[in-house]
């Protein structure tokens, strides 16, 4: 059976209430890690059951594109990257957010032999085919750095064989995989996005504005238990680690505990809002209207993409 | 401990025994340490030498099957150039490179986008699935190959190399992920102008890879460990480790560094070994580079099967000499014990015998040895004591009945002087007191003296010698003395029949220096013999005490026939005189300095109003005090007497 006439089975599927619960198909952006605890946590603890949902959490191909995803549909809800959003609105696919995680930028740029970033030149630097690579390219645009970017799902061994020169990387997962692969942590060589004046928000959850207004309910219902979600796993992190790995086991995704553990805590630490120090899970005016700022300069947008246009 | 103490310091035995066995470790000790640092080094050269062995053809065995990998790319290779212009059949080629290496799961000639034309996607590919060959074209939107490590890889790098593991993404009918961990080796592929076109890839499954090496185990716990460029394990013990786990990934949390620093010498393709600590034992790693593929190998052996062996022996041999010392011990306590065991018979009789049972009989032995020579010497001692103690009874009873002999005499001649004071109330002008103090319990002074009608005849004298010869000699002297006074003969004529008498049968050769005088206590005249004695003092009124010139005549039984010659003073009446034995002038202290005629004067000096009582009182402390503690060494003997002044 091709994976095309699956996602038509699965869509007809989502939208028939199974045994007095509402379905509902949510896709993150990544394979199964810790990234996405907090959804683990409200299917496992039984949120989304108390909301009424019948709730599916569907990975993605590694090479699929967010835009792959949406377009395709099958799902009623995608976890995506703020900038990713944007640049979808500005090519005509109306796309609402309903719920923000992230609110902080986790984007670095790690190079080889602990060399300054900004001072490389012509380097070939990875950025990931499935896209998140959008605010560091306008910076890299910005700050006039002949970077050569490289499309590839997934940057590390790249980086290990010694095929690029440096790499984008998250600093809740590629990083520590770096450090993993006895990468000593770079003094000058690491560069944070967030402490340069670019902390742009990232994760967050977008529904098609057609299927928000058809099932406004649903979404709400499942916003609601994700939050709940999210509380529950920053108060129960050992606990949350061991739904975490349940998910990372049953996909079969190479990675160990301490990645994980390492990956929940800086997850979570990103969802804490850099002035109130508090989970807010909110869309920021002023974040949103510098990454429009920032992509229309590199190119990437068109038009300016405001709060207005990614609120329901 | 205090008890253990107890015992270390009261029983000879256990404190030889412990010093024995303490010496006999020490000695031991060092002897095990040299012969376990010499052992230990010749183990660990040896495991140094079997490691190296085992790792070398480890190494052979990986490299042939890389090296088969890595030829058949080259052969697949040059089928691609030769027919880019039919790509169909490139297909077919990846076929029989699988049939032609079962080693490999896969090959795929992929090629850029758009290389053939109107084709995005182009990738020849077959897999061989337990022997099952499919073959298919695997490029499209879902499987975009071109963004993944085995393509990108060669592509960038512009050369042959062999990929770190990563997954094969692929999804089964129920629409959950199914991974399979893959290496590949990938050659790229480039066109007439040396530009990138595509890339030969064969994959192998690093499952396979590690099963090659898996009874590798030259010790029962040891292990054989590959690591990737990116420190992933290719090959462990562990399939939990493997692909999942670099070597680092135990100190990402820096709290474990253990693996940190072989895991950086294996990325440096560095050769050797490390001592490491892994699961809380400890580990040596035996490692060296794998060709050039960037991978390295290591040998994990755990120490305890490395030193296993010797360490038991060690331990038996630690056990054996620790039993051998705890023998040691109580042999040498049993035999000391048993050698000291007519010791402690001889100390407790010696207790006994301490006590006044001298009878309690000794234990006989027939040793000949110290213990035995003791033992004789102390029965020896015994029966010697016994006599010894038996003579002293005797020689004690003999003392105690001359002892109560000499009581009484002592008391006969104390009784033999006046000692009625004042001897003659009635005489009112007279005042007299005297004393005598034997040196033992009877002396050899003497004094006497009797009142005849208006005259008092005395004397005081020093019999030679001390004792009971001198006492029996003074009785005799004071009661011819008492008889000859009663006869009114001057004293020059008492001195000469004395002498005679004394003289007589004197084989002895004693005699006796004496002072006789008659004094008229009406006229206060006095006549008087010195012979031989020391001179009176004499203070008349107030003035300074003066010795009485005196006639050195002979000591009394010295010579019989002698003459003495008397002499003549005219009125002692308001005098006061006093007469003493050498044993008031030379009685010395504890530093042998005599009491002398000097102080005999000074005291004199500050008593002439005194009465007779007093002065010879204040004498005799004088003395005292100048002799403390010393010994008196004479007899002492004083008579004081004062006439009173004429009206």
């Amino acid at each position: 059976m091709g994976f095309k006439h699956l996602i038509i089975v699965f869509a007809l599927a989502a939208a028939i209430p199974t045994g007095g619960q509402t379905k509902f198909v949510f896709s993150p952006q990544w394979m199964a890690q810790a990234q996405f605890a907090g959804y683990y946590v409200a299917k496992e603890k039984g949120f989304y059951d108390e909301e009424g949902l019948d709730v599916e959490i569907r990975h993605p191909f590694a090479t699929q594109t967010l835009e792959d995803r949406v377009r395709s549909g099958g799902s009623q809800a995608y976890s995506m990257f703020l900038s990713e959003a944007m640049e979808l609105v500005d090519k005509g696919v109306p796309v609402v957010n309903i719920l923000q995680t992230s609110m902080n930028s986790s984007m670095v740029i790690v190079s080889r032999y602990g060399a300054d970033p900004l001072g490389l030149h012509n380097a070939k630097v990875i950025t990931w085919r499935a896209g998140f690579g959008q605010v560091p390219m306008c910076m890299a645009s910005r700050e006039h750095l002949d970077y050569k970017w490289i499309t590839a799902s997934s940057s590390l061994n790249l980086f290990v064989a010694g095929a690029v020169d440096a790499t984008l990387a998250t600093s809740y997962n590629e990083y520590y995989q770096l450090l993993q692969t006895g990468l000593v942590t770079p003094g000058k060589g690491i560069y944070r996005f967030s402490e340069h004046g670019y902390n742009i928000q990232e994760d967050g959850v977008y529904m098609t504005a057609a299927a928000y207004k058809k099932d406004r309910d649903s979404a709400e219902r499942f916003v609601r238990a994700s939050r709940r979600g999210w509380e529950w796993a920053a108060e129960h992190l050992d606990e949350t680690l061991e739904i975490v790995m349940k998910y990372v086991k049953e996909f079969r995704i190479p990675t160990n505990r301490i990645l994980q553990q390492l990956m929940l805590e800086e997850v979570l630490r990103l969802q804490l809002d850099p002035d109130s120090g508090e989970r807010e899970f909110r869309l920021r005016r002023d974040m949103v209207s510098q990454a429009s700022s920032l992509m229309l300069e590199g190119g990437i947008l068109k038009d300016e993409v405001t709060v207005e246009k990614l609120l329901p | 401990m205090r008890k253990l103490q107890e015992i270390f310091r009261t029983s000879f035995p256990v404190r030889v025994s412990v010093w024995v066995v303490l010496t006999a470790a020490f000695i031991f000790l060092a002897a095990q340490l040299y012969v376990s640092y010499v052992s230990r080094k010749s183990v660990w050269n040896e495991a140094v030498q079997r490691a190296t062995q085992v790792l070398e053809n480890s190494e052979l065995r990986l490299t042939r099957i890389l090296d088969d990998v890595e030829q058949t790319a080259d052969n697949v290779e040059w089928l691609v150039y030769r027919h880019l212009d039919s790509p169909d059949t490139l297909f077919e080629y990846t076929r029989n490179a699988l049939q032609g290496n079962s080693d490999l799961i896969g090959c795929a000639i992929a090629f850029e986008p758009y290389y053939f034309e109107n084709q995005e996607y182009f990738s020849a590919y077959s897999s061989n699935t337990d022997g099952v060959i499919e073959t298919s074209q695997e490029g499209d939107e879902d499987y975009q190959y071109f963004y993944l490590d085995w393509y990108l890889m060669p592509k960038l790098l512009n050369q042959p190399c062999w990929t770190e593991p990563y997954c094969d993404w692929d999804y089964d009918d129920d629409y959950s992920l199914q991974t399979d961990m893959l290496i590949s080796y990938s050659k790229p592929l480039t066109d007439a102008n040396g530009d990138f076109i595509g890339v030969v890839s064969l994959d192998v499954s690093p499952k396979w890879l590690s099963e090659q090496l898996s009874s590798v185990k030259p010790y029962p716990h040891s292990g054989c460990v590959l690591i990737s460029r990116g420190g992933t394990f290719l090959i462990h013990p562990d399939s939990e480790k493997l692909f999942y786990e670099t070597i680092f990934t135990r100190n990402l949390k820096g709290d474990d560094p253990s693996l940190e620093y072989v895991g950086h010498d294996m990325q440096d393709l560095k050769e050797g070994f490390q001592e490491v600590r892994v699961n809380g034992e400890d580990t040596y790693a035996f490692y060296k580079p794998l060709k050039d593929t960037g991978w390295s190998l290591a040998l994990i052996c755990l120490e305890k099967d490395i030193f296993g062996a010797f360490d038991r022996l060690r331990i038996i041999a630690s056990l054996l000499a620790l039993l051998g010392l705890l023998l040691l011990f109580f042999s040498n306590f049993k035999v000391i014990e048993r050698t000291m065991i007519p010791l402690k018979e001889l100390a407790i009789e010696a207790g006994n015998i301490a006590e006044g049972d001298f009878d309690r009989p000794i234990p006989q032995t027939d040793r000949e040895d110290e213990i035995g020579t003791l033992s004789r010497s102390f029965a020896h001692m015994q029966s010697s004591l016994v006599s010894y103690i038996d003579e002293l009874k005797v020689t004690t009873a003999k003392k105690e009945r001359i002892e109560g002999e000499l009581r009484i005499a002592h008391d006969i001649q104390m009784g033999m002087v006046p000692n009625v004071f004042p001897p003659f109330p009635e005489r009112k002008e007279l005042d007299l007191h005297a004393l005598m103090a034997p040196a033992r319990e009877v002396g050899g002074d003497l004094y006497d003296y009797l009142l005849l009608g208006d005259k008092l005849f005395f004397c005081i004298g020093d019999v030679s010698g001390k004792g009971i010869p001198a006492s029996m000699f003074m009785a005799t002297t004071r009661s011819m003395f008492r008889v000859m006074g009663k006869q009114g003969i001057p004293p020059s004529e008492i001195a000469r029949r004395l002498n005679d008498t004394l003289s007589e049968n004197n084989e002895s050769m004693m005699f006796v220096t004496s002072f006789i005088g008659v004094l008229d206590l009406v006229t206060g005249r006095l006549e008087y013999c010195n012979c031989g004695h020391n001179p009176p003092a004499l203070m008349s009124g107030g003035s300074a005490p003066v010795f009485l010139d005196c006639v050195p005549n002979t000591p009394l039984g010295v010579l019989n026939g002698c003459e003495y010659e008397g002499q003549v003073l005219d009125d002692l009446r308001g005098c006061m005189l006093f007469l003493y034995t050498d044993g008031l002038n030379e009685a010395e202290n504890v530093d042998h300095v005599e009491f002398g005629m000097d102080r005999i004067s000074s005291v004199l000096s500050g008593l002439s109003t005194a009465n007779a009582l007093t002065v010879v009182e204040s004498m005799q402390r004088a003395v005292a005090s100048h002799v403390g503690k010393a010994e008196p060494s004479d007899d002492l003997t004083m008579l004081c007497l004062r006439l009173k002044a004429k009206a």
